[in-house]
């Protein structure tokens, strides 16, 4: 572990030094397990993510640098932007898997576009229930089968993360050929979350007019 | 037994600073005192609240603050306010309002505001600084004349880049040394957590004079992390008055000309008169809406149910609901777990408001603190936090709409999505797509629609200098910062070659960084001087009081002085009266022979306490010392 030029204890984050409070000089960008002070792995434990971003924001935030030298608070911004944008990524199953798919090497999202024909003839289903749904009554035969759309969408989505996670745990060697099914779990993802925000969106809809 | 902590060393060795809440209708400030936020209040008042309105006589004369609000229906055409309505807006963003502003408005070729007082232009920013200057003012006048330079001004959560830069550079115009921009429903959970140490989810829901926010926050060991924000920019007490108006203007139609009714005087007055019977229907179920205008004869009076206020004003509490409904979707949370509810705003103060948003939390919410001062409050809380006062707290704020860039088709690529915790950084890729291609336009959008059209746009830039290759090839990374104020900055380098391109960002509505530097040169800060005039004629104020007090003290008890301590006390006073006598005054020496007197004097107060304490005991009275 590299240490503190400092006071030489040793760093938990390249960002700052959780001993005497010294910003790092990290130039360049940094890697979202890096700036948390984590070893790269699928499971990430949410509470305790949560817990080490607000932990290192007491270190590293502008606030607390707002009387210091341009280059300090400089520092400051970096790292803790650094810090945000790795817990983003890494608190999102999905943009976790998009990032240890692309860190190990894999296909990149525009690389495996092809999705299997029956998986394509499902979303196209998925479209015509959610384009029926429109401006549909609560309770009426296209909005419930809207609403059973949305649970089948969440448990797929569920097993689809779930496969994922045995995909990619262990870590495994770069460009492995298992990325690419990683990566293929992850496209049809994206077409789910994109039915669920449609649906989403229908039923925020359907509330706010509702309530007019 | 308990012990009392006497912190008489620890005598508040932080630099004084200022949270200055500038509001659509009120603005306010607040500072740090003695472990503390205390709002500002001039002496004999209740209320620290300075309107938002600024009054410009002919011969460039400005006041600003009750007095210039009692010109509006004298003098409407040179009256302005709702200047926050204006900030970082084009014409095309206030229509609905330009038919309520008796000054006439237009926009320049960069798209930045001009409202016309006396054939002179003001941009909104201008105005702004005026309105912060007087505030700043009076705080200043509050801490004992003490210059306090760096503040902390809040800003409404939904305003996007260009208000937020509006605010900054009307700071900027105004000589305040801006420490942090803050959103205003996040301020206002600081008042509310510093004082309950809460926990868990809280909702804030905050609506103003012109403006409407809802943030949704997790409260845990100090941390008060946003998890989302909402809202309209162009909603607020304001609103509920124009509806309220309409009603006794319609009442006219017909008895005056088209000319008469359009008359600003009118207009101002009906504004007001409006604004007077919705404070009154918070109280009382039935309320007088009377519109006087005594010029033009007119004398209406209305009587106005709260029912019937009720169901006019009903779609704008519909309104702030919907951005809730969206913000609780946003931060992932059902209504059930939000813990706490916050109100803040003076508009917070109607019932059917309390009860819109009672109804849709399901709870009661939290009205303890004056909705008028907690955002001031939480701002001056953030201020101390800032000049190393306090390391309890930490604010994680967001930003409240997604950032991007628009490709090719008029599409958007979004680079930073809404409610991203700042600061934030956010890169992407682009290439060329014809050989040989030099350069690239990149168009700056925020927003959440599709479209490049229907987002705002916050500027444009071209990166140049691309080394000549084929199409494809360039690989050029784009980054996307967003700062702890909330703001932007965009830089792009192309990869392939290292090469780095400066790029200078043409903020649209809004005052390029020269364009200020103009400014402030341009002596329109007279406002500047302005200050240090009211603070030198404050200080030689002071200075007469003193020199007097001394004078007429200083015979009685002359014999108990050494002939040291009176020259130290005949020069100091020989100095002050040098200094207020000058005629150039200089806010320096006129602080240093203050400060000097005062020092001077210590033996005199001191002899004179000893005589009054000696008086007290040997029952004299006092004027006979």
């Amino acid at each position: 572990m590299p240490s503190c030029p400092s006071c030489q204890a040793p760093l938990a984050t390249p960002l700052v030094c959780t001993n005497c409070n010294a910003l790092q000089d990290c130039e360049g960008e940094l890697g979202p397990y890096e700036a948390m002070g984590l070893e790269p792995d699928w499971v990430v434990e949410p509470k305790q993510l949560k817990r080490t971003l607000l932990q290192l924001s007491r270190f590293v935030h502008p606030d607390y640098f707002a009387t210091a030298e341009e280059e300090t608070l400089a520092r400051a911004e970096r790292a803790s932007a650094a810090l945000n944008s790795a817990y983003e990524i890494l608190d999102d199953d999905l943009a976790r898997a998009d990032y240890l798919v692309n860190r190990l090497g894999g296909p990149k999202e525009n690389e495996e576009r092809q999705m299997p024909q029956p998986f394509l003839i499902q979303v196209m289903e998925w479209n015509e229930i959610l384009e029926d749904a429109q401006g549909a009554q609560e309770g009426s035969d296209e909005w419930n089968a809207m609403k059973e759309l949305g649970t089948s969408l969440t448990s797929e989505r569920a097993e689809r993360i779930q496969m994922i996670g045995d995909l990619l745990t262990p870590l495994p060697d770069r460009e492995s050929e298992v990325l690419t099914n990683a990566r293929r779990e992850i496209n049809a993802i994206r077409y789910i979350d994109r039915a669920q925000r449609e649906l989403k969106n229908l039923q925020l809809n359907a509330a706010l007019g509702g309530s007019h | 037994m308990g012990y009392i902590e006497l912190n008489v060393l620890n005598n508040d060795q932080s630099p004084q600073v200022m949270g200055i809440d500038l509001g659509t209708t009120n603005s306010l400030a607040a500072t740090w005192k003695d472990g503390h936020p205390v709002v500002i209040k001039p002496e004999h008042s209740n209320s620290g609240s300075v309107p938002s309105v600024i009054h410009i006589s002919e011969d460039g004369n400005v006041i600003v603050g009750q007095k210039a609000l009692d010109q509006a229906t004298v003098d409407p055409r040179h009256t302005i306010f709702s200047i926050k309505r204006m900030m970082g807006r084009g014409l095309a963003d206030i229509q609905d309002d330009l038919e309520a502003f008796p000054f006439p408005i237009s926009e320049d070729e960069n798209g930045l505001l001009n409202i016309d007082v006396h054939g002179r232009q003001y941009t909104p920013q201008e105005l702004s600084s005026l309105i912060l200057l007087r505030v700043h003012d009076l705080g200043c006048r509050a801490m004992g004349g003490a210059e306090i330079q760096r503040a902390v001004i809040t800003v409404p959560a939904y305003f996007d880049d260009t208000q937020r830069q509006a605010t900054r550079d009307s700071a900027r115009l105004a000589g305040i040394d801006v420490m942090r921009i803050i959103n205003e429903p996040t301020a206002a959970s600081l008042a509310y957590g510093l004082d309950q140490s809460a926990s868990g989810n809280v909702a804030v829901y905050d609506l103003g004079g012109g403006t409407f926010d809802i943030s949704i926050l997790s409260i845990e060991d100090g941390v008060f992390h946003v998890l989302s924000t909402n809202g309209d920019t162009h909603l607020g007490g304001d609103d509920f008055d124009r509806a309220l108006a309409k009603l006794v203007l319609d009442q006219l139609e017909g008895k005056l000309s088209s000319d008469e009714l359009a008359d600003p005087a009118l207009q101002q007055a009906a504004r007001l008169a409006a604004e007077k019977c919705k404070v009154k229907l918070s109280e009382q179920p039935e309320a007088e809406l009377h519109l006087v205008l005594p010029d033009s004869g007119i004398n209406v009076r209305r009587n106005v149910t709260r029912e019937e206020f009720e169901a006019l004003v009903s779609p704008l509490v519909q309104r702030t609901l919907d951005c809730c409904l969206q913000a609780l979707a946003d931060a992932n949370l059902e209504v059930g777990e939000v813990a706490e509810v916050v109100m803040v705003g003076g508009s917070t103060r109607m019932p059917v408001v309390r009860e819109g948003v009672e109804g849709f939390f399901k709870r009661l919410p939290h009205t303890e603190l004056n909705p008028d001062e907690v955002v001031a409050i939480g701002a001056a809380i953030q201020a101390h936090i800032l000049s190393g006062g306090s390391r309890d707290l930490l604010l994680m704020d967001v930003t409240p709409l997604s950032l991007g860039l628009e490709t090719v088709g008029g599409a958007v690529s979004k680079i930073i999505a809404r409610n991203s915790t700042i600061p934030c950084q956010a890169t992407e890729g682009f290439t060329t797509y014809a050989d040989n291609q030099t350069g690239i336009d990149f168009n700056i959008l925020q927003g959440e629609r599709e479209l490049a059209q229907d987002c705002r746009s916050l500027g444009r830039f071209k990166l140049t200098g691309i080394p000549p290759m084929p199409a494809g090839l360039a690989r050029i990374a784009v980054r996307f910062h967003v700062d702890a104020d909330g703001l932007l900055t965009v830089t792009a380098r192309e990869e392939s070659t290292g090469v780095k391109s400066s790029i200078e960002v043409k903020p649209k509505h809004g005052l390029t960084d020269s364009a200020v530097e103009q400014m402030l040169e341009d002596s329109l800060t007279n406002a500047r001087a302005d200050f240090e005039a009211g603070r030198n004629a404050g200080l030689v104020t002071e200075l007469g009081t003193m020199i007097h007090a001394t004078e007429k003290s200083l015979p009685n008890v002359i014999d108990q002085l050494d002939p040291e301590q009176l020259a130290d006390i005949r020069e100091a006073i020989d100095a002050a009266r040098e200094a207020s006598d000058a005629k150039e005054k200089d806010g320096k020496s006129l602080q240093s022979a203050r400060d000097a007197l005062e020092q001077a004097t210590m033996p005199l107060a001191a002899v004179l306490m000893d005589s009054v304490a000696k008086a007290a005991l040997s029952g004299k009275s006092l004027s006979d010392v």
